[in-house]
């Protein structure tokens, strides 16, 4: 009774991975050449070395909390750093993710323009843009908040507007019918289909600024990191341990509210 | 809102202002840049306060026709002229006020799903409002009842504050409508409006646009795939069939050779809503 099936014959997939495997060995020998420029591994180097690294980890393992009271005004600073730039980031963001976005600017032009610009932005390593702008605008806090400023508008901008570029947008053909210009549109009904999105991106971005402000105090930029800076200058290792605890404590916590929040906004 | 009504029982304002517009295509041609010719050569005269269905299977054309009028769809030649304006000579400007005379309701509803029945039927009020306005959120007091007076017209004015996403299709259709109506048209068009809701909601849905031509006068053209739906809710039926029209006509009387005509195949059971 049962007939036997024809199967439509299957794709042969053994020549393409047989063609990525090959091209994965060609690059580890090509790399690892030392006269093609491979780098050099000394694996003795971690035998000669370790227990030196072993002496500051022991440390790490034994908290001093005796430097405590001496981080509660760094870290409000690096906490006030990382809601005051997100803050203005958010801000700066709505018009550009709506600039950058295909349905909420048809315009190729200035689409593109603003994308450009956002990628320059974001290329540039946070630390560069910390250092620069301690020697333009001298040491504390305002040439990190400048910086996390820059950071957050690169990668909020660029998941906002991708994810209206991907978002159902047919409410657009809706608004052009009833002979809107975009602007009129962007604000009535994109901005509040995008509201959530960018909401979530704000706070991810909050997140990651409380981990770079706590590194952005080793170039001058102000925060817990002149802290870190300093306890790590006089070999504190059991120091360092508890400031690194801090952060652990306070970062979670943002990410428990932000988790919360985000959840809300679904 | 039913205490806003004068108690002389007075035209409420969306429906004494507009006066309908005719509808005139003239030797139209569409051809996309892809090289598909949506319409050939397609010339129409639809009277002003007509209520019209343009039959035929999707591919035929009716999309592209329907979007002619409001200038969503330019044309390759011909002229498209509604009421007043000559629509392939409009930009800018001008599309926009055009546009704004003309409500158009869609398939799929096109609302904002996130935003608020209120914003979505404010979109009603872009054409006629400064856009200074919309862009700072002062809603005049006029736009406003005009919105609220749309919502109550097609019973959905209890929603206006919940997000439109919420809402199921027959009510997002109604909300659409209320969208389209809050722009005081002269022309409405719907494409395919009930395409995407069930027997029920859709009979509800094309009585509301038979109410909305009769009530309010307007100039109604409605693209429909279902012949039962056009027969029972319109007076004129414009058949297309790969970009060319194939019938115009009385739709009540149209026989089932008429549509059999117009779809190029025989009658198949889907081809009614039942």
């Amino acid at each position: 009774m049962a007939e036997t099936l024809v199967l439509p014959p299957k794709p042969r997939s053994w020549p393409r991975i047989a063609m990525v495997v090959a091209a994965l060995a060609a690059m580890t020998v090509l790399t690892t050449i030392p006269a093609l420029g491979g780098v050099e591994l000394d694996f003795g180097a971690i035998a000669r070395n370790w227990s030196n690294g072993a002496e500051r980890i022991g440390m790490l393992f034994t908290p001093d909390w005796s430097i405590l009271p001496r981080t509660w005004q760094p870290m409000l600073e690096t906490l006030s750093m990382a809601v005051v730039g997100t803050g203005i980031a958010a801000a700066a963001s709505i018009p550009l993710s709506l600039w950058a976005a295909r349905p909420t600017n048809p315009n190729g032009v200035t689409r593109r323009a603003v994308r450009f610009v956002l990628n320059v932005v974001r290329a540039v390593p946070d630390l560069v843009y910390a250092t620069i702008l301690v020697a333009m605008v001298g040491v504390g806090t305002l040439p990190g908040v400048i910086t996390l400023v820059l950071f957050d508008i690169g990668i909020v901008v660029k998941l906002v507007s991708e994810a209206i570029d991907s978002a159902d947008s047919a409410y657009m053909e809706a608004g052009h019918a009833a002979g809107g210009t975009q602007p009129q549109i962007n604000k009535v009904a994109a901005l509040p289909q995008s509201w959530p999105v960018m909401a979530s991106q704000v706070l991810y971005s909050l997140e990651l600024n409380v981990r770079i402000s706590a590194i952005l105090g080793l170039v001058g930029a102000g925060g817990i990191g002149r802290l870190i800076d300093e306890v790590r200058g006089f070999y504190r290792y059991d120091a360092l341990s508890t400031i690194i605890l801090e952060i652990l404590i306070v970062v979670l916590l943002i990410e428990v509210l932000s988790n919360y929040l985000r959840k809300r906004l679904r | 809102m039913r205490e806003h009504t004068s108690p002389g029982g007075a035209e409420d304002p969306a429906s004494s202002a507009p006066v309908a517009w005719p509808i005139e295509l003239a030797s139209v041609t569409v051809r996309y840049p892809n090289g598909v010719v949506a319409l050939n050569d397609v010339s129409l005269a639809i009277a002003a306060g007509e209520i019209v269905s343009v039959v035929g299977l999707s591919g035929s054309g009716k999309s592209t026709l329907i979007r002619t009028i409001n200038g969503l769809v330019p044309t390759t030649q011909g002229t498209v002229t509604v009421g007043p304006h000559v629509v392939s000579q409009l930009r800018g400007k001008a599309l926009r006020e055009l546009r704004g005379n003309v409500g158009m309701i869609f398939q799929s509803f096109n609302l904002a799903d996130r935003a608020s029945v209120y914003q979505n039927v404010s979109v009603g009020r872009f054409a006629h409002t400064a856009a200074w306005r919309t862009m700072l959120g002062m809603t005049s007091f006029e736009d406003r009842e005009i919105v609220m007076r749309a919502l109550d017209s097609v019973g959905m004015l209890e929603k206006v504050w919940g997000r439109a996403g919420a809402l199921s299709g027959g009510q997002k259709q109604r909300v659409a409508i209320a969208r389209a109506l809050s722009q005081e048209p002269e022309v409405m068009l719907a494409d395919e409006p009930v395409a995407s809701l069930d027997p029920p909601t859709a009979h509800s849905v094309m009585a509301d646009l038979e109410r909305i031509n009769s009530e309010r006068g307007l100039t109604v053209l409605v693209n429909l795939h279902l012949m039962d739906l056009a027969r029972q809710y319109t007076t004129r039926m414009i058949g297309l069939r790969a970009g060319e029209v194939v019938y115009d006509g009385p739709a009540a009387s149209a026989t089932d050779a008429d549509f059999e005509a117009i779809y190029g195949r025989p009658i198949q059971s889907r081809d009614r809503l039942g």
